[in-house]
């Protein structure tokens, strides 16, 4: 009798666990709109949700990890997390830790600075001042090919990208290079500040997954990317992420994720979209 | 003052059983490690002895975030070992905290007289019998008020788990003010520190304030370590 529950236990469980493939996803949850706790700890946005809406129509299910931007890449490469989801921009130096899927993002740089400051892009950049960024993003990226042609710049890096905007306030540092929609996001919080300018370097952003692919996810994630484009279910992501307020975003997640729950791509990107603009 | 309320739910909520859980681990694994460290030290044969004391000076003398980083990030690039984060971390501290824990053993071991052994082996005592019964008994006395110590810098210890993406109560914090950031009109970084700081000095002070009972429960009346030892 005991054999028999166990032997049905067994494979109740290894019916379940054949039901869905679960892969960890890496995500440096410290960088609105792409990546961010609430208030209650749930986590949120633009990439997030695209990953939620690909699990739902491959059929995968997914369990985020907040992870440190400076070995995102060095994990996921190694296999520690299976995909990569974090704003990142696809260069040659990444690639060879990392494999890319298709680009889903264009996005640019711009250059934070405090409203008072009278400085502008030009000078921000090349008048001998301060210039913080994340360590290893493109944006240092930019500062440092900057400082290799010898203009007039400091850079000064963190591991975290709000540390750099607190710092910018804090007045320890005079600007802030970073990816257009967290500048803005940024901005739009803080009334001392302003987008100086933006640098158009048309960048692509990717999901990354191990070097070679060896769980052949790149294809299930560049064919989800395509399906919620065709289903309208991507421009209504990027309507809700993308210069809205973060606490109506945070509210108009709340109220839509029951639809994912549900499995209703569609109708969670709409609600979003549409409580988030009102 | 909701928002704070929050703040605090989920530092209790999603941080804190992670900061104790890693706090317990690295206590039980320096226990398990550090005590037959120390009686090796003391009362084992010379090679062994070098041995002890060659693993405690390594893992006193190497900062803990370094440990960490050996652990999770470098032995999983070169030799492809691929520990979880929470797993690195409570190998790396433990043996760290394993190594302190052992010289608190070791000078409670070496604070009972010599003599007593000695009188317990003329009495006919094998040596292991003598550190069972007589030894120790005073040597585990003895060293929980420096243990509570070890134990205070081990909680504190578990921030640097942070490091390494451990989702304790240090990197918790880290999430709720980088959000804060973000949203119009709310800048109250330093509450959520002071909120992160609180909950740590309350479990240091709970664990302590344990220890401190247990000292007392576990006190011999009469049995005294003070100046010289009575004969």
């Amino acid at each position: 009798m005991k054999k028999a529950l166990l032997a049905v236990l067994l494979t109740g469980l290894f019916a379940v666990s054949g039901l869905a493939q679960v892969y960890d996803v890496a995500s440096d949850t410290t960088w609105p709109p792409f990546e961010w706790a609430d208030a209650e700890g749930n986590l949120l946005g633009f990439d997030l949700d695209v990953m939620r809406c690909i699990a739902v129509l491959q059929g995968f299910e997914i369990n985020i990890i907040s992870y440190d931007w400076d070995i995102i890449f060095d994990d996921v490469g190694i296999g520690r997390a299976d995909i990569g989801a974090s704003g990142a921009t696809i260069t040659d130096e990444r690639e060879l830790k990392v494999d890319f899927s298709a680009p889903y993002w264009t996005s640019d740089q711009a250059v934070l600075i405090r409203a008072d400051s009278g400085l502008n892009i030009v000078t921000a950049l090349s008048g001998g001042y301060t210039v913080g960024a994340q360590i290893e993003t493109t944006g240092a990226g930019f500062v440092q090919g900057l400082l290799d042609d010898g203009v007039d710049v400091i850079l000064q890096e963190y591991t975290l990208y709000p540390l750099a905007v607190l710092d910018l306030i804090n007045g320890n540092i005079d600007a802030v290079i970073q990816d257009e929609p967290a500048s803005q996001a940024s901005a739009t919080a803080e009334a001392d500040l302003t987008v100086a300018g933006v640098i158009k370097t048309n960048e692509n952003f990717g999901f990354f997954v191990a070097e070679g692919d060896p769980e052949g996810l790149l294809p299930l994630l560049n064919d989800g990317v395509d399906q919620l484009k065709a289903l309208g279910a991507y421009d209504n992501l990027v309507r809700a992420y993308m210069g809205t307020d973060l606490t109506k975003v945070e509210a108009a997640w709340k109220a839509s994720i029951g639809f994912l729950e549900e499995g209703d791509v569609v109708g969670f990107a709409l609600n979003l979209a549409t409580l988030a603009n009102q | 003052m909701s928002t704070i309320w929050q703040s605090l739910e989920l530092l209790v909520t999603k941080g804190l059983p992670t900061t104790v859980l890693l706090t317990l681990g690295l206590l039980g694994a320096g226990l398990a490690l550090g005590f037959p460290i120390a009686f090796l030290q003391v009362y084992g044969y010379r090679p062994f002895r070098w041995l002890c004391r060659g693993y405690e000076q390594l893992f006193r003398g190497i900062p803990a975030l370094v440990l960490i980083l050996i652990f999770h990030s470098g032995l999983a690039r070169s030799f492809g070992i691929l520990l979880p984060a929470f797993t690195s971390a409570l190998i790396a501290l433990g043996l760290r905290s394993s190594a302190y824990q052992s010289q608190i053993f070791r000078g409670a071991i070496q604070s009972v007289p010599q003599g007593q052994m000695m009188a317990a082996r003329a009495l006919g005592m094998s040596k292991l019998q003598a550190i069972r019964s007589i030894i120790l008994p005073q040597a585990l006395r003895l060293s929980i008020p420096p243990w509570t110590n070890e134990f205070s810098s081990v909680l504190k210890d578990t921030s640097l788990a942070s490091a390494i993406g451990v989702l304790e109560l240090t990197k918790q914090g880290t999430l709720i003010f980088t959000r804060i950031q973000f949203v119009k009109g709310v800048n109250y970084i330093l509450v959520i520190l002071i909120l992160v700081a609180l909950v740590y000095l309350v479990l240091t002070y709970m664990g302590n304030a344990g220890l401190a009972l247990l000292e007392r429960r576990l006190r011999i009346p009469g049995f005294e370590m003070k100046g010289k030892v009575e004969r």
